[in-house]
């Protein structure tokens, strides 16, 4: 009683669906009444009695009263079938009032049944006076019908007509064959399908009726109005209707919505620091030479990091048709003997068609050296370039990954202020604490000194952020520059990964459409 | 990068003291630039990985402990055993005969014995592993460095390095237990296949043996079983290299000798004979310095540093680094150690002094001249395109660029399609360079069939175009593709949406019907753009360029891509929009 209270109290008429008034105002007093006593009276579907009972008895409005099992049959193929082309016993009465007396095989082989089938009617049909046998084992037709088998006859048409029936509008005679010849759970054969289900009936509580009267006196018939429609807003209508009250904790549908991709929406995050931080984007194309790949850069020619297993080598054309001058020249020098730069050079002879060799950029250093022919002092410069190396692509390997790179010109740069730009990155870019910072000697081919700078990750502790150093003078000057040039690398793939929780790299370039809708960008 | 494994009892013998607990080996080994991956404490052995790929000195547990050793201050350790070039030591037997026809095939030798204790297991593992870094990673895969080992006191001197017929010089490789020629040993020999390409073709191989005819070993690819099978307890060695070029050789020879001499045997140099001329003359003696001097101006150094150092620390960090440094007027004069040949430039030199001193000791600035910063053009077009689309309901998607050759012809029913190929792919998965977006977003729809639709997505990315025009053959340009993929989906949704992308790009366009096997005939559209009416110069012929295709995907291509839901598809060449409409 104090729920069925506390529901009253939560629930007032306004806030009932049309289906629950429709459903209270139809419901007969205090007579119980089951969907089909509504569908008529309410003109609702069985759905929606279905829908309205659900909630009416949820909210403690109405209450079941009463189960009553009710068992229907309707024909299986089989019995359809048996409807067509007659049944066994049918079948095999004429045939012998046809054909006269048969063996039983033969009775089997000329209507095409199953000879424990003939065997089984032959029994029942003896019994029944129907068929006998006589000495030669020959089957004979004696006379008179089978009942049984009018009544099943009988059965077949009528629900071959209604549909299905229930097995209380049946007479004795056929329930009883249409229970024998059911299909069983799990049989493979039965002339008729019986099918179970329940029918409910209602009835009104106590704080039903209430709702029921409060529902008659505020004048609610249930087809209160959904929407406000421009109509009544042109009309004035809307004066003289009342809104349906909405339950504004039910929830909402899905809604698909265009979107950034998180992952290009963190690398146009980095970009706009970048630019904040002074520095001009630069970029340039996937296929490349050798020449500004790796010869620009001092890597020489017998470098391993240059063949076929850490670079992808472009199948045709192979050969760019020229380098531009005077870059080729002063490189190739550089190589062989230092050139102009002050060093010794690699010694060896430089092979320009080698040089012309067309190749998937390995390195986003590259677009720094061709930004160097025609950079301005003091200058920043910075790109964030997808970079292709022949790797096992796997959770943290990709065949074609992003760098972002960039350069630092000006006649003062040096060590300390290298130091400074990676503090800065560390700090501004991958969000680091000043005291998380630690820079470590590296190498690279092309700069002298070379930097690495780490950063501690609260959960996985030191990680590289990135590398660095000054580019070599046999790197800038055969590019025309004179100053010292800080150059600088942030591995960028993995920083999105740690931003985005994602652990494996391949996720960020996931063609699953699901995935990238539902991923949250930070 | 090479990694070698270090065991601690050889580190600590070598370091003569105890081996450093954890973060303070770690920050030794940094001063290397080697960087400890892993260590198994059951075995002593520390996996190191050397990052340094022009210091093949310290690719080797004496050669690392020889830099900690100097680090923590020691004494700069003397070679006497490596000869200048200028006095003649006794080589007395010792020596090597080149033969003539060498000079084309592989021309250079260097070698020395070494006489010592008998060899343990740990250092007999060291050299191993040394004579596979030193060939293998630093020797181009034994094209430019072949070592090889061997057990001296059997050897009859003189030994000949000689050019050898292929097919009637035969002998017992290591790993076989009988002869085979060399040209079997090419064909046969695991180390024959791995190796074999840098002599086959020749007409004779480079083939070593001593005075009695005894095989050493055909270099680069294998010694014999006979000489060239050292085993723990032997206590004299024969180490030579073969290569190209001499001074590439003299390095490592003296990084071997110098390791052995650190690890207590005596270094026995050895004349190597040659009949024509080497960088070195015709009679060499090795181990042998070549290396120079390297100067750097002071203040430069200082300038490069941002630091000032002053003359005498200079010199001190750079002797704790490893070399000895000398005080000339306003510069620092560095003689490398006879295992170093990595000073190229005076900014070698000032490295050492900034990793001498440590990283830690200079404080970060930052740079203090002002510069304005940008976007390039195509990033901010791009945007632009991206927000419109995400305006129109679309998610942006971003795909990796190389793909399979057959997802941008057979799959699209373009077997004709020419792109940029891959010369040398690791799988066929990753062949091409991609010259169109749709692709990409086909593979996306095929994974995507259980989310739920309507599908928009789209990508603004660059793809590369086979381009005759340009010098390298291809073009690579900036590209905005979208799909859309639903039960009713078609032309005009794509056609719309092109509309209001070009509109809000400020550029004009039209349809020109177009025969193309990706799409329905009579569904698919060339896109010509141009700019606005208004801005083309008064009765001027109204131009057009080609910006991309419009087109309803053919049921032949989804059918290829497994997909069960109709598809339409823009395709623009966002780079060309671009200069259409600047151009205007």
């Amino acid at each position: 009683m104090l729920s069925v209270l506390a529901n009253l109290a939560m629930n007032s008429v306004e806030q009932l669906h049309p289906l629950e008034v429709r459903t209270l105002r139809a419901a007969a007093g205090e007579l119980p009444f089951t969907a089909a006593d509504l569908m008529a009276a309410a003109g609702l579907n069985l759905g929606q009695c279905n829908q309205a009972f659900s909630w009416l008895e949820s909210k403690g409005l109405i209450a079941e009263r009463e189960r009553v099992r009710v068992v229907r049959y309707e024909l299986t193929e089989l019995g359809e079938q048996y409807r067509r082309d007659g049944l066994p016993e049918e079948r095999i009465v004429a045939l012998l009032r046809d054909a006269g007396p048969l063996p039983m095989p033969e009775i089997a082989t000329r209507l095409g049944l199953e000879q424990r089938d003939v065997g089984s009617a032959y029994g029942a049909l003896a019994r029944e006076r129907v068929l006998a046998m006589d000495g030669g084992r020959q089957v004979r037709a004696v006379g008179g019908e089978s009942a049984r088998v009018a009544t099943v006859r009988g059965l077949l048409e009528r629900l071959a007509g209604a549909g299905s029936e229930a097995a209380e509008a049946l007479t004795g005679a056929e329930r009883e064959q249409a229970a024998a010849l059911s299909r069983k759970r799990g049989a493979a054969r039965g002339v008729f399908r019986a099918t179970e289900s329940e029918t409910v009936s209602y009835a009104l509580t106590a704080a039903g009726q209430e709702m029921r009267r409060a529902a008659a006196a505020a004048g609610m018939s249930g087809v209160e109005v959904g929407s406000l429609t421009q109509g009544m807003l042109s009309d004035g209508s809307w004066r003289a209707v009342q809104f349906r009250r909405y339950n504004v904790n039910s929830p909402p549908g899905r809604v698909l919505l265009g979107r950034r991709n998180p992952y290009t929406a963190y690398l146009d995050r980095v970009r706009d620091q970048l630019t904040a931080l002074g520095f001009e984007e630069f970029d340039g194309p996937l296929v490349e030479t050798n020449f500004w790949c790796c010869d620009a850069l001092f890597m020489p020619q017998f470098h391993a990091a240059r063949d076929e297993h850490d670079v992808y080598f472009i199948k045709e054309p192979r050969h760019a048709r020229q380098l531009p001058e005077p870059y080729l020249e002063r490189v190739a020098a550089t190589h062989a003997d230092g050139w102009q730069t002050g060093s010794r050079g690699w010694g060896y002879r430089f092979d320009p068609d080698f040089a012309r060799r067309t190749i998937l950029r390995s390195h986003g250093t590259v677009v720094s050296a061709k930004t160097l022919t025609r950079a301005k002092v003091p200058g920043k410069y910075f790109g964030i370039m997808r970079c292709f190396r022949p790797d096992d692509v796997d959770a943290s390997h990709l065949a074609d990954f992003y760098q972002t790179e960039g350069i630092v010109l000006g006649e003062h740069v040096n060590l300390k202020t290298l130091l400074g730009l990676l503090k800065l990155f560390a700090e501004e870019v991958a969000g680091a604490d000043s005291a998380d910072v630690r820079y470590e000697p590296a190498y690279f081919p092309f700069t002298e000194p070379s930097v690495e700078v780490f950063i501690r990750h609260p959960t996985v502790g030191w990680i590289e952020l990135g590398g660095s150093g000054i580019f070599r003078p046999e790197v800038t000057r055969p590019l025309g520059v004179d100053v010292p040039v800080l150059a600088w690398g942030l591995g960028i793939d993995r920083m999105a990964m740690m931003s985005l929780g994602i652990d494996d790299i391949r996720d960020l370039f996931s063609p699953d459409l699901d995935q990238v809708r539902r991923r949250v960008a930070h | 990068m090479p990694t070698i494994d270090v065991r601690d009892e050889l580190l600590a013998g070598l370091l003569g003291a105890a081996v450093p607990a954890g973060e303070e080996l770690e920050r030794l080994l940094s001063t290397a630039k080697a960087e400890v991956e892993g260590y198994d404490a059951a075995t002593g052995v520390r996996r190191v990985e050397l990052k340094d790929t022009s210091r093949p000195d310290l690719w080797t547990t004496p050669g690392l402990a020889r830099h900690l050793r100097c680090y923590r201050g020691d004494a700069l350790p003397e070679y006497p055993f490596v000869s200048t070039g200028t006095a003649a030591p006794d080589t007395g037997e010792r020596v090597v005969e080149v033969d003539p026809a060498l000079e084309n095939i592989r021309p250079c030798i260097a070698a020395f014995t070494a006489a010592g204790p008998p060899v343990g297991e740990a250092l007999l593992l060291e050299l191993i592993q040394a004579q596979e870094k030193l060939s293998d990673s630093y020797g181009q895969r034994r094209r430019a460095i072949a070592m090889g080992l061997y057990r001296a006191g059997a050897i009859e001197w003189p030994v000949r390095y000689r050019a050898a017929p292929p097919d009637t010089t035969r002998f017992v490789p290591l790993g076989f237990e009988h002869e085979l020629s060399l040209t079997e040993i090419l064909d046969q020999h695991p180390k024959g296949k791995e190796y074999g390409h840098i002599v086959r073709g020749q007409p004779a191989y480079p083939y070593l043996e001593d005075a009695a005819g005894a095989t050493l070993s055909f270099p680069p690819v294998i010694n014999s079983a006979g000489l060239g099978n050292v085993v723990v307890g032997d206590d004299h060695f024969f180490v030579e290299l073969t290569g190209p070029h001499l001074d590439t050789l003299l390095l490592v020879a003296s990084i071997a000798a110098c390791d052995l001499a650190d690890a207590g045997y005596t270094i026995e140099p050895v004349l190597i004979r040659y009949p024509y001329d080497t960088a070195r003359g015709r009679e060499v003696v090795t181990p042998r310095y070549f290396q120079a001097d390297t100067s750097v101006e002071l203040a430069s150094a200082e300038r490069l540093l941002g630091e000032t150092i002053g003359p005498e620390e200079g010199r001190r960090l750079v002797q704790r680094m490893g070399s000895r440094a000398r005080v000339e007027g306003s510069s620092l004069v560095v003689t490398p150690p006879p295992y170093r040949n990595d000073f190229l430039h005076a900014v070698d030199v000032v490295e050492e002094i900034a990793i001498g001193r440590g990283l830690g000791t200079f404080e970060p600035e930052l740079p203090d001249e002002f510069t304005p910063g940008n976007l390039t053009g195509q990033t901010r077009f791009g945007r632009a395109a991206r927000d419109v689309l995400v305006g129109l309901g679309y998610q942006e998607m971003i795909f990796n660029y190389l793909g399979a050759l057959r997802d941008y012809t057979e799959r699209m029913n373009a077997p004709a399609r020419v792109l940029v190929e891959v010369a040398n792919p690791m799988t066929e998965n990753y062949a091409v360079v991609r010259d169109s977006i749709i692709p990409c977003l086909l593979a996306a729809e095929m994974s995507s069939q259980n989310a739920a639709y309507p599908h928009h997505m789209f990508e603004v990315g660059k793809v590369a175009v086979r381009d005759d025009a340009d010098a390298t053959g291809s073009r690579t340009a900036d590209t905005c593709t979208l799909l859309v993929a639903d039960r009713a989906a078609g032309f005009n949704d794509a056609s719309a949406h092109l509309a209001a992308l070009l509109y809000y790009l400020g550029a004009e366009h039209r349809l020109v019907e177009l025969d193309d096997p990706r799409f329905i005939p009579g569904r698919a559209a060339r896109v010509d753009a141009s700019a606005p009416a208004a801005s083309t110069a008064e009765g001027g012929e109204r131009s057009w360029t080609a910006i991309g295709v419009l087109g309803e995907l053919h049921p032949a291509v989804l059918e290829h891509w497994s997909i069960g839901m109709p598809c339409a598809t823009v395709e623009i060449d966002l780079d060309t929009l671009r200069t259409t409409l600047q151009d205007a």
